[in-house]
């Protein structure tokens, strides 16, 4: 009992759940955050898969100006549901349940979750909602666009009821994940890690946590209301009945503009994980980085009208919302220079993950701009509505949220598996990914200003050579994803095995073998000092037994 | 958690009630997030309500009356009550005081039930005397129905919680130091009672 | 006396009833510690909030009753 002597406070930390037998306990209905998390990643790059083709038969369609390949009707439930599964079934899937579940409670010094077996029941939700949300297809999906709009909303077929009682599962989901990851949160934190010794991405899930738990919580309501109104006939959006359209948008955006938010602030989390590593530098503004998180995250609930400046909006709401748009661009501002000052000077290792943070840098700042020109009324009145908007939230999503996915990806990936990824393979695919990216949605820009609309199956042919283009890139992101996909298959089998700590990062769930023992720590830790400072000994005590063969002290007790 | 537990019930006692202080603790936490987000959840509901209500329309809408006060005064009171009841119960229950902490239980109970067939006499009248109903009295049968139908749904569930929990404390569950079920149970009935208090305020009283 | 009355009466004395009882255990309670505490606090304040609403709805100074049938 030597080694318990580290730490023995008999309270949850040194709880440990009995091994898990057999291959369902272990791998399906498993309660481990790891287990979880990889089943989060797995279900979210299936969907992706499905989303992604959807995209490719959107940009077939478009390579005429008179379409020809698809009829509009079909067109309109594809672009629907490309943007509704890559919302709620790719990228916050990924970002919190994903990355979140397998990575924070390890960089938290815990064994699990705060609760285990709701963390279960909210995996178990999400690929439920998403065979839900795809077999709408086959009844007539919806065709009013992710956003669904009343009244046309209204109008749709089946599928649209199909699609609100996906998102609500999905949503409850996310609360449930939201309220699970506060709790670990504020209560299992390893000794001595107080609130400013956490790493970067425990901040992001802590900024975001809430942002799940309150903001889809209004959705819910949203979609209930829609739902009853469609199935029963209650008038809360049909103005020809008294209600009013007006409604949907301002409760669909009090949820979605935060969910932006979930979309991405994980992500600046595992960007804020991964530069300082390869930068071989503490991260510059470690306390500026974490609280600017909170900041954006509380300002992302008072800004959600300036999606609806061409909705009627009050001038002197207008006003108001155009000011705290521009506000959120001070934090992240903040976080962009405190990255790019973290490489300042840093001995910089070119790693694919590496590559992917700083693509991310570069095509986030550009999203960002572009989101600032939107924020302005008179900007907005002239670009809603139009491939304008398309580019920038594809610049935001794919170019922020999607390639911070794939550098966590690389990075992660030998802790996932215990083997690297194929680097050579992996900056092939970052390399097709970036030149198709830009080659995808740059023109979408100018495209937007010449005055082409969004959602259209037929376009003025003045726009076809750009849309061209567009589409011939699009098949070289596709390839690029395909690679990346290729590389995991080859990796999981024949990858080089990474060890413990392959790239030398200093958070916690470096220090533990990869992939981690069910019960991830054999003693909990001790700690004593940020992780990031890459001058000095590790700030942990407490983690001698982690690398050899030794039970952990609570088993070895149980056996004696 | 029966394993780690009697790993170390073996060696001495200490560490079973820290692990059950922290799982409380947790719980607790947990508990209060999930009924903030029910808040948000009603919040919504009566943002849309009060949002409709100001589209222009006129309060209430043409050929509905306003709701009963005087029903909806009493059965405010017998809801209030019944908050008061639970947290008797608790207190109880601390103290170690079984019948009384059983006594105010089902005090609980009855006035959950009583405030249920008040909501359903209430809905009667409506539909009888005045022929509102939820999808055809505009915005009215929309925003009254619905929210007051989610809240009484909410205490439907609350009855048969409480019921749980009696049963569960009548067949030992709980002890005199580990009860967090029903300091679980006194928060949902609390937070039951209160989202009444608005909704009282708002329905019938503005 | 119609029904009406007999119910407003009725709120009276349970609001009166309800608001005594929470304030009497809203001051028992006020040195508890603990965050349930706080919270019971809290509610226990707005319960008694509410059982004034219902005494003042029950003797006619809050909310707008419908004409007499």
């Amino acid at each position: 009992m030597a080694v318990a002597a580290v730490h023995t406070s008999g309270g949850i930390a040194d709880h440990i759940h009995p091994e898990p037998q057999g291959f369902i306990r272990r791998y399906v209905f498993s309660i481990d955050h790891k287990i979880i998390g990889i089943q989060y990643l797995i279900t979210g790059f299936v969907f992706l898969v499905l989303a992604g083709l959807l995209a490719e038969l959107i940009r077939v369609q478009l390579m005429n100006a008179n379409g020809g390949f698809i009829s509009p009707d079909t067109y309109n439930e594809i672009y629907t549901m490309h943007g509704s599964a890559m919302v709620w079934l790719v990228i916050i899937p990924i970002v919190t349940g994903g990355f979140g579940n397998f990575i924070f409670p390890l960089q938290l010094g815990a064994r699990d979750v705060a609760f285990p077996w709701l963390n279960m029941l909210s995996f178990w939700m999400f690929p439920v909602a998403g065979l839900l949300l795809f077999s709408s297809f086959l009844l007539g999906a919806p065709v009013a666009g992710w956003t669904e709009y009343p009244p046309m909303s209204l109008q749709g077929g089946v599928g649209t009821s199909m699609w609100c009682v996906a998102i609500f599962l999905v949503g409850v989901s996310s609360t449930l994940t939201g309220m699970n990851f506060m709790v670990t949160i504020l209560k299992m934190r390893a000794p001595g890690m107080t609130f400013t010794r956490m790493p970067l991405f425990v901040w992001a899930q802590l900024a975001t946590a809430p942002l799940s738990m309150v903001a889809t919580t209004a959705l819910a309501a949203a979609l209930a209301a829609l739902f009853m109104e469609r199935q029963f006939g209650i008038p809360f959006y049909d103005p020809a009945r008294g209600g009013s359209p007006v409604l949907w948008q301002h409760m669909f955006w009090f949820y979605s503009h935060p969910a932006v938010y979930i979309m991405i602030l994980p992500v600046f989390g595992i960007i804020s994980e991964v530069l300082p590593t390869f930068a071989r530098k503490p991260v510059f503004g470690y306390k500026l980085i974490a609280f600017s998180s909170v900041a954006i995250a509380l300002a992302g609930f008072m800004v959600w009208a300036h999606h609806m400046f061409t909705s009627g909006l009050a001038p002197y709401l207008q006003l108001p919302f155009m000011i705290l748009t521009f506000t959120i661009a001070v934090p992240t501002g903040v976080k962009i220079f405190s990255w790019m000052a973290t490489l300042w000077g840093g001995k910089i290792h070119y790693t694919t993950a590496l590559l992917f943070a700083v693509g991310f840098l570069a095509l986030f700042t550009f999203g960002g701009v572009t989101g600032i020109f939107l924020a302005a009324v008179p900007f907005d009145l002239h670009a809603h509505g139009t491939y304008f908007i398309v580019g920038h939230f594809h610049y935001v999503l794919v170019g922020g949220s999607l390639m911070g996915i794939f550098a966590g990806m690389y990075y992660w990936f030998p802790k996932f598996s215990g083997r690297m990824l194929n680097e050579t393979i992996g900056k092939w695919h970052f390399w097709l990914f970036f030149v198709g990216f830009n080659g995808t949605f740059l023109p979408m820009h100018w495209l937007g200003f010449l005055g082409m609309p969004r959602r259209v199956a037929e376009y003025d042919p003045q726009f076809q050579m750009w849309n061209r283009v567009e589409s011939v890139s699009s098949f070289i992101m596709t390839f690029a994803i395909l690679l990346f996909f290729i590389n995991m298959f080859v990796s999981m089998r024949n990858g080089k095995k990474a060890g413990p700590n392959p790239w030398g990062g200093r958070t916690l769930e470096w220090m533990i073998p990869s992939p981690p023992h069910y019960y991830n720590f054999k003693n909990i830790p001790t700690v004593y000092a940020l992780p990031y400072d890459f001058s000095e000994p590790l700030p942990y005590k407490g983690l001698e037994d982690e690398l050899n063969d030794k039970p952990p002290a609570q088993l070895a007790g149980a056996h004696h | 958690m029966a394993v780690a537990s009697a790993a170390l019930d073996a060696q001495h006692h200490e560490p079973v009630d820290q692990l059950y202080a922290e799982t409380r603790d947790m719980r607790l936490i947990g508990f209060l997030f999930f009924l903030f987000s029910d808040v948000v959840l009603f919040s919504s509901f009566i943002f849309a309500y009060l949002y409709l209500r100001n589209s222009g329309q006129g309060w209430p809408p043409q050929g509905v009356p306003r709701p009963d006060v005087a029903l909806a005064a009493l059965n405010s009171a017998i809801l209030f009550g019944s908050g008061a009841t639970m947290h008797y119960a608790l207190e109880n229950w601390k103290h170690g005081k079984f019948f009384r902490y059983a006594g105010f239980m089902i005090a609980t109970i009855i006035l959950g039930a009583m405030f249920l067939t008040g909501q359903v006499v209430e809905y009667t009248a409506l539909y009888t005397k005045e022929h509102v109903t939820w999808g055809g009295s505009g915005i009215f049968g929309a925003s009254f129905f619905t929210l007051t139908g989610m809240h009484g749904f909410h205490v439907l569930v609350g009855v048969f919680y409480l019921i749980t929990l009696l049963l569960q404390s009548v067949h030992g569950v709980y002890s005199k130091d580990k009860y967090f079920g029903l300091t679980a149970g006194t928060l949902y009935w609390h937070f039951v009672d209160v989202i009444w208090v608005v909704l009282f305020s708002i329905f019938y009283l503005i | 006396m119609d029904i009406a009355q007999i119910e407003r009466i009725l709120a009276i004395a349970g609001g009166v009833i309800v608001a005594v009882v929470s304030a009497i255990a809203l001051k028992n309670d006020w040195k508890t510690p603990g965050l349930d505490n706080t919270v019971f606090k809290v509610m226990l304040a707005l319960l008694c909030f509410g059982a004034l609403l219902a005494i003042f709805a029950g003797a006619g100074f809050l909310g707008t009753f419908p004409k007499a049938a």
